[in-house]
C-alpha cells in the first residue's frame, strides 16, 4: 500500500499556497484541475511537483471556465476534485460553479483574493467575497469558508472536501493573496490520525448496475422546460440548504458578550480585528470583535445576539461593501448603529481599527 | 588586489535566499568592501528586495532593483529583468545574487552575462529543513542535484517564531548528512540573532554560525 503523504503530524514553515496543495493531498484529493493566475499559481505548482509521488493527478486546461467544468466532470467520475483561481479568473469559474449549484456537485474550489474590478493588482483583497459567494446566475446556495492563517488553509481544505461530499453542495475555500505567499508555521498532520473520517467519493455517472434494471437512470439537470419546474428544482436545493446550514455554520467570538462596541471582519482581517480587541481590553475599554468564517451559510443568529446587545457596530474589510451588505442583509431588524470601515484592495493593521473602534467610545 | 567575493543564493521557494543575501551583504559592507546586492528575482511581486531598496542603501549597500512603482502590471506573469542586472557580473567589488523563485528561478542566471564563465562566481543552494519539500536527505539530495551547479550550501534551518535549539541543531545534522553524500561544503549556518545565547560560534556539525537580522518582514509589499 502506497505510504500516506504525511504520516501523523509534523511541524513546518510554508506558504498559504503549498499548505493548500499538502491539505488537498492530505484529504486524499485523486486530481487538481487548473489554469495559472497570480497568487494562486503556486498551489499548482506544489501539486504537480507532489502529484507524481503520490499517484495524484492534474490537468492544466486552457482557461478558468474549462477548468471549472472539468473539475465538476472529475467529480462526476467519483474522484475528488479541486481547483484555485483568483481574480478575473473567479469571474471567469463562475459559470462552472453555476452549474455545481444547480447539479449538486461537490467539486472544492479554492479562491485566493486578489485585487479587482479586472486585473487590478495580482496582491490581496477582500474584493471576491460577493463573487464567491453569490456569483453567477443563481441564488448562492455554496458553502464557504473564509480562512485567517495558515493552519485554517490546511484544516479547512481538508474539511472543504468533507462538507462537499457530505451535503453535495460546491464548497469554497475563500483565502487571499496575503495568506497565500505568507511565510508561517504549521502543523500539518494526516486527518484520519486526528480522528478526523474523510467522507469516500462515489460516481455521480455510471454508477455500477444497468439503468432501469438494478437502479433508476441517473439523470443529472441544469435545464427545466417551465417555470414550475424550475420553482420546485431551486426550492428543494433552498430547502437541503436550510437543513444543512446547522452542522454547518461556523464563526468565532473574542469578548464579545459585554462589548459596547462590536467588530466585524472576516478572512486575514480577522487578525488585524482580534489584536485590536486584545490592546482595547488591555486600556480597560469594553471592544468585542465576531468573526463568521463560514459566510455561506452565514451566522445570522449568533451574530445578531450580539448585534442587539453592542452600542456600536463596526465593519471592517478590504473591499467597498462586499461583507457590510452581508452583515446588513443578516441582521436586518437590529438597530444598532453600523460604522464601516472600507479599504478596498489594502491590507488592515491593528492600529487602523484600534483608531476606528476608539472612535465609537 | 583584493579577490571579489560573488555569490548567487538559488534554492526553493520561501527557502531564505533573500534573507540571507542582505543580512551577507550588509556583513561585507561592515567589513568595508564595496557590496552589490541584485534582485534576480523576475516571478515574485512579493517578499523581494525592492520594498527595502531605500533602507539598504541608506545602509550603504548598492541595491540593482527595480522600484516597485516602475515596474506594470507586476507580478502578472513576472517582471522584465532590469536592463542593468544582464551585466551586473562587470560591477567592481563584491556581488551578492539573490536569485529568487525556486528552482525555476536557478535559471536566471542565464540571463547575466558571463555567469557561468566568472572565475570568482559561488553558487550557493540555500536549504530551510523545515520546507516540507527539502526535509529529509534524499529529498535534499535529490534536490540540490535537480538545481544544477551549485558549489556550497547555506543551512537556514528555521520555523519562524517557533524556532529553537532542537529545529536549528536538528537542521545541521540533516544539511550535514546531505552534504557529505553530494560531496558540497555547507558554508554557514544562518540563525537569527536573539538565539545567539543557546548556540555557540559553531552548530553541532560544527558549521560556522552566521547570525542575522530579520529584513524580509518588511517586503511584504
Amino acid at each position: 500500500m502506497a505510504a500516506k503523504p504525511i504520516e501523523g503530524e509534523k511541524k513546518v514553515f510554508v506558504t498559504g499556497n503549498e499548505a493548500t496543495a499538502w491539505a488537498a493531498l492530505a484529504a486524499g484529493a485523486d486530481i487538481m484541475y487548473g489554469y495559472p493566475i497570480t497568487p494562486q499559481n503556486e498551489i499548482m505548482h506544489y501539486w504537480t511537483r507532489l502529484a507524481p509521488k503520490h499517484g495524484k493527478k492534474f490537468l492544466q486546461t486552457e482557461d478558468e471556465i474549462s477548468a471549472g467544468f472539468t473539475c465538476l466532470g472529475g467529480v462526476f467520475s467519483g474522484k475528488k476534485a479541486f481547483t484555485a483561481t483568483a481574480g478575473p479568473g473567479n469571474t471567469l469559474m463562475q459559470e462552472p460553479m453555476s452549474m455545481a449549484e444547480m447539479m449538486r456537485v461537490p467539486a472544492v474550489f479554492v479562491i485566493c483574493q486578489r485585487g479587482g474590478p479586472s486585473t487590478a493588482t495580482v496582491i490581496y483583497s477582500q474584493q471576491e467575497t460577493t463573487l464567491t459567494c453569490f456569483g453567477g446566475n443563481g441564488e448562492g446556495l455554496r458553502i464557504v469558508y473564509s480562512t485567517e492563517s495558515h493552519q485554517e488553509l490546511f484544516d479547512y481544505t481538508i474539511k472543504a472536501f468533507n462538507t462537499a461530499w457530505k451535503y453535495r453542495f460546491p464548497t469554497f475555500v475563500l483565502g487571499d493573496g496575503y495568506q497565500s505567499k505568507m511565510r508561517e508555521s504549521l502543523v500539518m498532520y494526516d486527518p484520519e490520525a486526528r480522528g478526523i473520517e474523510m467522507v469516500k467519493p462515489e460516481p455521480i455517472v455510471r454508477k455500477p448496475g444497468i439503468p432501469g434494471v438494478d437502479r433508476k437512470p441517473i439523470h443529472l439537470r441544469n435545464t427545466y422546460n417551465m417555470e414550475d419546474e424550475l420553482y420546485d428544482a431551486v426550492m428543494d436545493i433552498v430547502n437541503d440548504f436550510k437543513k444543512m446550514s446547522p452542522e454547518v455554520v461556523e464563526y468565532a467570538t473574542f469578548d464579545c458578550e459585554d462589548a459596547d462596541v462590536l467588530i466585524l471582519a472576516h478572512g486575514v482581517v480577522s487578525r488585524a480585528a482580534q489584536g485590536a480587541v486584545k490592546q482595547l481590553r488591555e486600556e480597560g475599554l469594553k471592544v468585542g470583535h465576531f468573526r463568521p468564517i463560514t459566510l455561506r451559510p452565514f451566522p445570522q443568529e449568533e451574530l445578531k445576539k450580539y448585534a442587539k446587545k453592542a452600542k456600536n457596530i463596526l465593519v471592517v474589510e478590504s473591499a467597498y461593501g462586499q461583507f457590510d451588505k452581508m452583515v446588513k442583509e443578516n441582521i436586518y431588524g437590529v438597530s444598532t448603529p453600523i460604522k464601516q470601515y472600507f479599504r478596498p484592495g489594502e491590507g488592515i493593521t491593528v492600529e487602523e481599527v484600534v483608531q476606528e473602534a476608539k472612535e465609537l467610545i | 588586489m583584493d579577490i571579489p567575493i560573488v555569490e548567487a543564493y538559488i534554492g526553493e521557494y520561501a527557502s531564505g535566499k533573500s534573507e540571507n543575501a542582505v543580512n551577507r551583504a550588509l556583513w561585507l559592507k561592515n567589513q568595508g568592501r564595496k557590496v552589490t546586492l541584485a534582485d534576480l528575482d523576475i516571478v515574485e511581486p512579493f517578499y523581494t528586495l525592492r520594498p527595502i531598496k531605500k533602507k539598504l542603501e541608506e545602509m550603504g549597500i548598492e541595491v540593482m532593483a527595480w522600484e516597485s512603482r516602475k515596474t506594470m502590471g507586476l507580478g502578472e506573469t513576472g517582471n522584465i529583468i532590469k536592463p542593468e542586472l544582464r551585466w551586473v557580473l562587470k560591477r567592481p567589488g563584491d556581488l551578492i545574487l539573490d536569485v529568487g523563485y525556486g528552482v525555476e528561478g536557478a535559471k536566471t542566471l542565464n540571463l547575466v552575462h558571463g555567469a557561468y564563465d566568472n572565475p570568482y562566481l559561488k553558487i550557493y543552494a540555500v536549504i530551510n529543513v523545515s520546507r516540507p519539500m527539502t526535509s529529509t536527505v534524499p529529498d535534499i539530495v535529490e534536490y540540490i542535484k535537480y538545481l544544477g551547479r551549485v558549489d556550497g550550501i547555506i543551512n537556514n534551518t528555521h520555523l519562524g517564531d517557533e524556532t529553537d535549539i532542537e529545529v536549528i541543531q536538528n537542521g545541521a545534522k540533516i544539511v550535514n548528512e546531505a552534504s557529505q553524500e553530494l560531496k558540497i561544503p555547507v558554508i554557514f549556518t544562518s540563525v537569527e540573532k536573539h538565539h545567539q545565547d543557546i548556540l555557540g560560534n559553531r552548530d553541532c556539525a560544527g558549521n560556522p554560525v552566521f547570525y542575522i537580522q530579520r529584513f524580509m518582514s518588511e517586503t511584504f509589499w
